[in-house]
């Protein structure tokens, strides 16, 4: 067995009694950042951030500016009786650089359920097999940026909302929208404006098209690994260069760097169940390519997690829609037999959406027969060879 | 006739098939028809069960202090896609233009077919003969094939409309099969005895 487990076994037991020395130490500094978050003014904070932000002086962290108070919490309106949820999920079997046919596979999942007077549910899924140029580089005319990696995971996340469009049905029934994941695709922050743009597109429609149908939608993530807000507060006690830490010799210094190792939901712990936050807007670069369609952030208290729940603004500015996620993810939660509760809309869409080892393999030998028929097979890399025969 | 399932997976001896409805399997000892061209076959229900439709995902407690029973399928519409009821029959017959034998079919039922249940006529003319039940005592599976059997008098004697003559027949058939094994003969009048409202075969 290469791995050696005994090895593991020796290191295991010295990171987890690090894990229970710093737990008292951390649960100190969370009170502290409770404590920096209450005393904060916010429009002092804002001020702040939106100088540091203008003068396009390097923020090194993510940061999220507050919209309205900074530790205020608001519990959920009633929600309608008869009320509709849809959950959305996607997955994907992405290029083999090892094959010589290139293709790739999205599948989309979804769980549309009512409640109220007439319950009823629909799971479905919608599973495409991309071969074409316009599917397989964003830039088809010069075959240029293959959609892999990155893309592709974007391109999924951005199908995992596009379905919406397919599947918001036209009746006048409060409905809500959660996808499973972020809205804010912040892992194209780093793409040129124009692979943004493209991939983006169908996002930012989709979004006028629930805006125009009054279908507020939430990107719903659990057990978040943000520091925004974190970050933020690190932004104002700082009172030097923010990217100069290690020759910084503030009396804040350690207060500041244990903020950085406080997530948002634990510092959005002292939240009751079912209140949320107020709304954050992200420093994240990629919203530049959002235009009107801006997306915001909130915390909210399902009932055994601190989930971050990413809404357009359109949402976040209407009080009816905001009421109506928020109320209704928290009825999914509490409707989930599960600790920590997790959504059903959200557990069946990925059900629905995710790919088995075995439906690969048989997506992979369905189109080997195929090309087999006109003559045709699959060349394979030599290195791809030798492991899937793994000889001795 | 009315369509009651689909079969999931077929073999020489009997069929596994899903259900049309949740949690409602066609009752244990039934007999149903699948109809394969001009050929019908007879089955006897061995078995129904409901768990998860996907086999690595077991079923878990929904139920609250506020919800539990029937208003638990109202407040999760989803387990009616999530779970399934499938049942298993052991076939024991068939007819060709009308002409009924009880014995194995030379061809399993086709997979994805229909299964209906019997009508009565259909179930009385069936089980005017007795030969079949030989088949039922021989069926390995999830219940012990004497209580299918036992399952199966009670039912075709509702279904013959409390037909104790039929009932008593049966009995006689049944000691004539199990005269080698006093305690699954006991096994068997023990669980098809009507009671003393209605009479009927006693041990």
């Amino acid at each position: 067995m290469p791995l050696k487990l005994g090895h593991i076994s020796q290191q295991m037991y010295g990171m987890v009694q690090r894990i229970a020395d710093l737990t008292p130490e951390q649960e100190q500094f969370i009170a502290l950042a409770q404590a920096l978050l209450r005393s904060v003014d916010p429009d002092a904070l804002r001020q702040k951030l939106d100088a540091q932000l203008s003068q396009r002086r390097r923020i090194p962290w993510l940061v999220a500016t507050p919209r309205g108070s900074l530790c205020d919490s608001a519990s959920a309106p009633a929600l309608p009786s008869d009320y509709r949820v849809i959950g959305t999920d996607a997955s994907s079997m992405p290029p083999d650089r090892h094959s010589s046919v290139r293709y790739y596979v999205l599948n989309v999942g979804y769980a549309a359920i009512r409640y109220g007077s007439l319950p009823h549910a629909t799971l479905d899924s919608r599973s495409q097999l991309c071969f074409r140029d316009e599917e397989l580089y964003l830039f088809p005319e010069r075959r240029d940026v293959p959609v892999e990696g990155t893309l592709l995971g974007a391109r999924m996340e951005v199908e995992a909302v596009r379905i919406l469009r397919e599947v918001v049905p036209p009746v006048a029934m409060p409905t809500l929208a959660l996808r499973d994941g972020p809205l804010i695709l912040w892992t194209l922050q780093n793409e040129s404006t124009a692979v943004q743009e493209r991939l983006l597109d169908d996002l930012l429609e989709t979004l006028s098209f629930l805006r125009q149908a009054r279908v507020p939608v939430g990107g719903y993530i659990s057990f978040s690994d943000s520091h925004d807000v974190t970050n933020s507060l690190r932004v104002w006690l700082c009172q030097g260069q923010l990217n100069a830490c290690d020759h910084c010799d503030d009396p804040q210094r350690e207060l500041c760097l244990a903020l950085a190792k406080i997530h948002d939901r634990e510092l959005f712990g002292f939240l009751a169940d079912g209140e949320r936050s107020e709304l954050f807007s992200s420093s994240s670069q990629v919203l530049q390519a959002y235009g009107d369609q801006q997306v915001d952030f909130m915390y909210l208290n399902v009932g055994g997690e601190i989930a971050r729940i990413e809404v357009p603004r359109w949402v976040g500015s209407d009080a009816a829609l905001l009421g109506l996620l928020h109320a209704g993810t928290l009825d999914q939660c509490w409707r989930s037999s599960g600790f920590p509760p997790y959504p059903p809309a959200l557990q069946e869409a990925h059900e629905q959406a995710a790919i088995t080892p075995t439906e690969r393999g048989l997506v992979e030998e369905m189109l080997a027969r195929a090309l087999a028929r006109r003559g045709q097979r699959i060349l394979r890399s030599a290195k791809d060879d030798s492991k899937r025969r793994r000889g001795v | 006739m009315s369509r009651i399932g689909e079969i999931v997976e077929t073999m020489s001896t009997g069929f596994v098939a899903e259900s049309f409805e949740l949690n409602q399997p066609p009752a244990l000892g039934s007999l149903i028809l699948v109809q394969s061209g001009s050929i019908h076959l007879y089955a006897v229900v061995t078995y129904g069960r409901t768990a998860g439709l996907d086999p690595s995902r077991h079923a878990v407690r929904q139920g609250t202090d506020m919800v539990s029973d029937a208003a638990i399928y109202r407040e999760h519409p989803e387990l009616e896609h999530t779970l399934r009821t499938e049942f298993g029959a052991a076939l024991v017959g068939l007819a060709v233009d009308r002409v009924i034998r009880q014995h194995l079919p030379a061809q399993p039922p086709p997979l994805h077919y229909s299964v209906q249940t019997a009508p009565a006529d259909e179930v009385r003319r069936f089980t005017d003969q007795l030969q079949y039940l030989r088949l039922l005592l021989q069926t390995r599976g999830e219940v012990p094939s004497l209580q299918v059997l036992a399952a199966n008098l009670r039912e075709v004697f509702q279904q013959r409309g409390e037909d104790h003559d039929w009932l008593d027949r049966a009995a006689r058939e049944v000691a004539t099969l199990l005269k080698g094994d006093h305690e699954a003969l006991l096994t068997v009048l023990y669980a098809i005895d009507p009671g003393e409202q209605t009479g009927g075969a006693r041990p």
